[in-house]
């Protein structure tokens, strides 16, 4: 395969965990260094194959990443820094309990300049319950110790929605979240998939209602203490939006390399297989989707409309050689009358209200 | 293969549904080697997928079976298979009036049901021959001599005759071929007589028109004979003959008491109606035979393409049904809030469930099904009567006079400890007590008058859950009584839709009302906004339930950079969407239009 000049951005999948949370949804194995060792191997074939350039981003995800020994985690990120372009952002997923000093100087070395730890909870009695090992001060001291790595961006995950939390619960998650006094906050509401383990247990997810409402409480929150909400669930301090993140939302091509990890290459969506045997094997990709006009069409709408700004009109009526405005007036005046989405700017995004019901509007455009 | 009529046999079987028949039906073809082993597949008979997927036979079928009798003679058997649901109680007295004898099949695990007693008086009011087929003897819980004498007792039906088999296994069948020859009187009429032909089904074939299915009572037709269907008064010349083994079969003549098939290039299928008598163009016979004892539609409903573009594709569908499917009746309607579509009549619940089911299936429709309704007498103070089959057409109330409804008379066979629960379902139901009755020791038969709207929407199953599924049930149409009734409109969004109105107990009005909101707004997605759900009886409100608007959506809960699963997540919400009928700004889904039916919570 030979690289597309349009990639310029690169995410890496490490499936390794060392406990596996009940609500996870992603490709993910118990760490074993059996499997790890010709993991590494094969996902060094696998990224050589796309023959990268200098990257722009680079996401190294999981799956827990920091699960991995120390010397295969030194590996990983030598062969990894060799691809970033000078001045590139280099994101690297970590878990509190994992996160050692060892690998955080070794993230340091290696040119990690953002990192992003699953914190998931304030509260340690939660935090057992949805399967995680560490206690929020445990958390606490590892933001600090990475500051003292020299790691000036920093992201930390949120969830909310879990069985039987209250608004109360989540205001003072929000709080100690705000006080960590991180670049970047993703915040998700819990989900319960199909093959997992909340699943299997009959878990329900919180109603919409009672989601909405601590969506909005939180938005309010983060609002207040100086975050931007600029995709729906992500917030950042002016300057820190994840650069990595946004080539997805700006629907653009990437490069996704590991187990069950899923790309955008040369006009073709991809995934990876989830089974490591046949990843080990060398038969990495599974899945593909030549995206189409149609498609593109669809997926530039679903992406750009995640983010606050929306897409600008000139863009959309380059790409598809055709009025966005004159083509949906009708509905755009619907919206915009209802407080569900604005033109500003030469540009159409859904406002505050309208993004969160964002499936039923974007629906009546595809 | 050409037989004397001394060796023609024309039977069917009936039985109460699941008795077993359509097993036997399998077993004989395999005994006589009409399909090969290897051909066979269960339920032969029964073609459509979806009368092999529910286990029902819903079109009666014909097949020719030779048979090498004990007595070292060959015979010629026409087997006509019967429905044996309630519904199709006209498609049983097609095809017992081309026969001169059936097998009686009777679980003998269960023994006679009501259903049975319904389809052995319709054969005894064709003189046919009856021959009692003890089924399932196989089972451990069979009791075949108790049955046996059921059958005596309750139907007056002797059992000396009868047959005890496993469909199943294959006992005893051979016994009922040779029962057949037997007992089962050959039939008579005469070759030399002008030709008297009974077309009892029918279906298209686009290379030769209109394929007939007769019965040749008298005279005999060939290709080339020019006939007359006497009650549509068309001619047309024949073009081919033969019999169904179930393949089709040339043959060069049909004559008195055979059974076959006639083509000859008749385009229009409705000259051709079961029923009717096929003569011969130039010796014309003086009478045709008796016609069928013909059933109406039972109840209407409204139907409609989810797609309004489909159209004229629901009718050009709705006309290749009804070639063979006489009983199901339908004409163009309008309706505000679901465009063009058609009223559509049918024998029952099922027979309306089958027809949909066909109409998705076999021609890719998606349809909205209105609540079905029965025909209401509607009198006026002008001295008219209005028969309506649309509750939303009915006139202002000012005008009327009073309302009738059809009633119909239930018997309903059930263990005797369940007599209580099958009389309080009756009483919710508005019946009218009539009679109860041992039928043995442990059975009971009641009779209630109700109305016939009131058995509409899940009776039956209701019935089978306060019996544990022991109760039979059989009814018969019984007259139009005058009953304290009123039209129930519902206003989504403070408009009436018309396809969701309903005639109503007014007695009940109100508890019907509140249930029926609270149903439709459980099944309404939530929209964009908020939508009051009201009932309303004469313009005045009765009951209100508010379909919230939606407050956040799925993908909005979504992390991971997988946006193709983010895409397929939302093309399964539009396919969702294409299932639903958009209703001014209101998305509403199929099933909401029954839902108006709903009579409690569960």
């Amino acid at each position: 395969m030979t690289n597309s000049t349009k990639n310029k951005s690169l995410y890496i999948h490490i499936p390794f965990c060392e406990h596996i949370c009940p609500y996870c949804d992603f490709t993910k194995l118990f760490y074993l260094q059996k499997f790890s060792k010709p993991y590494l191997e094969t996902l060094f074939k696998e990224i050589d194959s796309y023959h990268l350039n200098k990257m722009e981003t680079i996401y190294i995800g999981g799956g827990t990443p920091t699960s991995l020994s120390d010397e295969e985690f030194e590996m990983l990120l030598k062969k990894v820094s060799s691809l970033l372009k000078d001045g590139g952002e280099f994101t690297c997923e970590a878990n509190v309990e994992n996160l050692t000093p060892q690998k955080l100087s070794l993230m340091a070395r290696y040119g990690v300049n953002r990192l992003s730890v699953g914190i998931e909870s304030t509260h340690d009695e939660r935090l057992s319950q949805i399967g995680r090992f560490h206690s929020f001060k445990h958390a606490q001291e590892v933001i600090e110790e990475a500051r003292k790595a020299g790691i000036k961006n920093i992201n930390v995950d949120l969830m909310y929605g879990f069985p039987g939390q209250t608004i109360d619960e989540v205001k003072d998650d929000v709080r100690n979240i705000i006080k960590l006094n991180t670049e970047h906050v993703s915040i998700y509401s819990l989900i319960i998939s199909p093959g997992t383990l909340f699943f299997n247990k009959n878990i329900k997810e919180q109603n919409s209602d009672d989601s909405r409402l601590f969506y909005d409480t939180i938005l309010k929150m983060m609002r207040d203490a100086g975050f931007e909400r600029y995709e729906i669930s992500n917030f950042s301090k002016p300057g820190f939006e994840s650069k990595h993140n946004l080539v997805y939302w700006h629907n653009q091509e990437y490069c996704g390399v590991g187990l069950g990890a899923s790309g955008y290459v040369n006009g073709e969506r991809y995934k990876n297989t989830p089974s490591l045997d046949v990843y080990i094997k060398g038969n990495f990709v599974s899945e593909t989707e030549k995206v189409n006009q149609k498609l593109l069409h669809e997926y530039f709408l679903m992406t750009h409309l995640r983010l606050k700004e929306g897409f600008s009109l000139k863009e959309y009526n380059n790409l598809f050689n055709e009025d966005f405005y004159l083509k949906y007036r009708d509905l755009i005046h619907d919206y915009v009358s209802r407080g569900l989405a604005k033109i500003d700017d030469e540009k159409f995004a859904f406002t505050d209200d309208g993004l969160i019901i964002m499936d039923s509007l974007i629906l009546p455009l595809f | 293969m050409k037989f004397d009529r001394e060796h023609i046999r024309n039977f069917s079987i009936i039985a109460h549904i699941d008795h077993g028949k359509s097993t036997l039906a399998d077993r004989i073809l395999e005994l006589t080697e009409t399909i090969s082993k290897r051909e066979m597949h269960d339920q032969y008979l029964d073609s459509m997928d979806l009368e092999r997927e529910r286990g029902i036979t819903i079109k009666l079928n014909a097949v020719t079976i030779k048979y090498n009798a004990k007595n070292g003679e060959t015979y010629l058997f026409n087997l006509i298979d019967t429905p044996g649901h309630v519904d199709f109680t006209y498609e049983v007295s097609r095809s017992l009036a081309a026969c001169e004898g059936c097998l009686l099949v009777v679980d003998a695990t269960q023994g006679v049901e009501a259903q049975t007693l319904a389809n052995v008086y319709l054969a005894v009011d064709n003189n046919l021959e009856i021959v009692p087929v003890i089924n399932k003897i196989d089972l451990p819980s069979a009791m075949p001599d108790m049955v046996k004498n059921e059958i005596e007792k309750r139907i007056g039906i002797f059992c000396e005759n009868a047959c005890e088999v496993s469909a199943k296994t294959g006992e005893g069948v051979p016994d009922v071929l040779e029962a057949v020859v037997k007992y089962i009187p050959s039939p008579n009429g005469d070759d030399n007589k002008p030709l008297q032909a009974l077309i009892f089904d029918s279906y298209y074939d686009s290379y030769r028109g209109v394929v007939v299915l007769i019965c040749v009572k008298n005279g005999s037709v060939k290709e080339g004979d020019k006939i007359r269907l006497m009650a549509a008064n068309k001619e047309y010349e024949v073009t081919e003959v033969g019999i169904r083994t179930p393949k089709e079969i040339k043959v060069d003549s049909l004559s008195a008491g055979e059974v076959g098939y006639l083509a000859g290039q008749i385009k229009d299928i409705r000259d051709v109606v079961p029923g009717d008598t096929i003569t011969s163009a130039d010796k014309p016979c003086e009478k045709p035979l008796p016609g069928y004892r013909k059933m109406n539609p039972m109840v209407y409903c409204g139907l409609y393409p989810v797609d309004s573009k489909k159209y004229l594709d629901l009718k050009d569908a709705l006309e290749k049904l009804s070639l063979n499917d006489a009983s199901l009746v339908y004409e163009a309607e309008t309706s505000q809030a679901l465009g063009f579509g058609f009223r559509c009549g049918f024998l029952g619940l099922l027979h309306m469930d089958v027809v949909q089911e066909r109409l998705e299936r076999e021609y890719g429709l998606d349809l909205i099904l209105t609540a079905p309704s029965v025909i209401y007498h509607v009198y006026l103070h002008n001295g008219d009567m209005i028969k309506l089959d649309n509750p939303s057409k009915l006139p202002d109330l000012t005008l009327i006079k009073e309302i009738q409804e059809p009633f119909v008379k239930a018997e309903i066979m059930t263990p005797k400890e369940f007599v209580g629960p099958v009389m309080e379902l009756c009483k919710e139901r508005r019946g009218i007590y009539h009679d109860l009755q041992y039928f043995d020791d442990t059975r009971m038969i009641i009779t209630y008058e109700l109305p016939l709207a009131e058995i509409v929407y899940n009776f039956f199953d209701k019935l089978k859950s306060y019996t544990k599924g022991y109760a039979s049930f059989d009814y018969e149409y019984s007259g139009y009584y005058s009953s304290n009734l009123a039209k129930m409109d519902i206003l989504l969004n403070g408009e009436t839709i018309d396809a969701l109105s309903t005639i109503v107990y007014k007695t009940n009005a109100y508890e019907r009302g509140s249930v029926v909101v609270r149903k439709l707004k459980e099944i309404i997605p939530r929209q964009q906004f908020e939508v009051p759900v009201q009932a309303a009886i004469n313009g005045k409100v009765i009951a209100r339930a508010d379909i919230k608007a939606v407050r956040k959506d799925v993908l909005a809960k979504c992390y991971g950079g997988d946006i193709s699963r983010k895409r397929k997540l939302l093309e399964k919400q539009k396919e969702g969407k294409k299932r639903m009928k958009a209703i001014g700004s209101v998305e509403v889904p199929q099933e909401a239009f029954m839902s108006v039916l709903s009579i409690d919570d569960e």
